[in-house]
């Protein structure tokens, strides 16, 4: 059976990796909400998945404020569509 | 939401529940439409009441008002409703680019009649009035289709017949008079942008 990717097996992440599967982008304010996560938390898991090369975090700044706009990339794309299918393994949904 | 172990099981629960909030399907705000909306019927009841009042069809310059003021408050606006929603969907994105198509067109066939009127000295300007009737509500009707919003498709349709009447006008030969045109025009853009800008307001209140 297929191990279950590791950086994607966590709550937060997995959360932010299925809603950035979802749409074309999201802003932190957004991920925290839909998330229900605190700012430094999303924040640190945010760097793991940029680090990781699963998504792009772009900040821009609005005013004075600044603003992290975060996309999926192809290869997180593809880690996201494995890690669902051996978690169908795991779950015997085959 | 914590950094913790999860099961198979939640794993699978998380992937569903992200998927269901994000669900929510929001047309954008109606105001870059309200906006069209009032500066194009302002300038067309202006240029009208120019028309006849002077009968000096110099004041038709007055439409180049509406691609001023409508191209530099879009940007602004369109910023400011990325801002407000935090997400773009793959529909935001279709639609953006649809009426990306829609402003450069605008510009490449306000470019022609001016060159025609300037170096051939041939009065094309109807072309636009085509283009506002025919071009901006296909546009309309197309992102109402994408987003799935009645308004805009049957705004957009309202706008469609007046461009019809408006093709088969001027290939039949049928002056374009202000009496008749420029009520049939000013209808259009309130049936096209202006009660479809309401109605998208008001859902996205209720719904947020």
């Amino acid at each position: 059976m297929k191990e279950l990717n590791p950086l994607l097996h966590s709550q937060l992440r997995l959360a932010v990796m299925s809603i950035l599967m979802n749409v074309e982008e999201a802003d932190f304010v957004y991920l925290k909400e839909k998330t229900e996560s605190t700012a430094g938390n999303l924040s640190v898991q945010i760097d793991k998945l940029t680090t990781a090369g699963y998504i792009t975090a772009e900040k821009g700044f609005v005013g004075k404020k600044t603003r992290t706009v975060c996309r999926i990339t192809e290869q997180g794309r593809t880690a996201f569509e494995e890690y669902v299918e051996a978690l169908k393994d795991y779950l015997n949904l085959q | 939401m914590e950094e913790k172990r999860i099961t198979e099981r939640e794993s699978l629960e998380i992937i569903t529940s992200m998927i269901a909030r994000t669900k929510e399907r929001y047309v954008g705000d109606g105001n870059i439409l309200l906006m069209w909306g009032y500066v194009t019927v302002a300038v067309a009841v202006l240029v009208w009441i120019m028309l006849v009042v002077t009968r000096n069809p110099a004041w038709n310059w007055l439409w180049f008002l509406n691609g001023i003021i409508g191209g530099i408050a879009t940007p602004i606006m369109a910023r400011k409703q990325d801002v407000s929603f935090g997400v773009k969907s793959y529909s935001d994105k279709v639609t953006s680019h649809i009426w990306s198509t829609v402003g450069i067109t605008a510009i490449v066939a306000t470019l022609c009649c001016l060159a025609f009127q300037l170096v051939l000295h041939i009065c094309c300007w109807r072309t636009m009035l085509v283009f506002a009737l025919v071009i901006v509500p296909f546009a309309e009707v197309a992102q109402g289709i994408v987003v799935k919003e009645t308004s805009l498709i049957a705004g957009g349709a309202v706008g469609l017949c007046a461009g019809i009447i408006t093709i088969c006008s001027i290939v039949g030969g049928v002056p374009l008079n202000v009496n008749w045109f420029m009520p049939m025009f000013i209808i259009a853009f309130i049936c096209m942008m202006i009660v479809p800008g309401h109605i998208i307001n008001r859902k996205n209140k209720a719904q947020r």
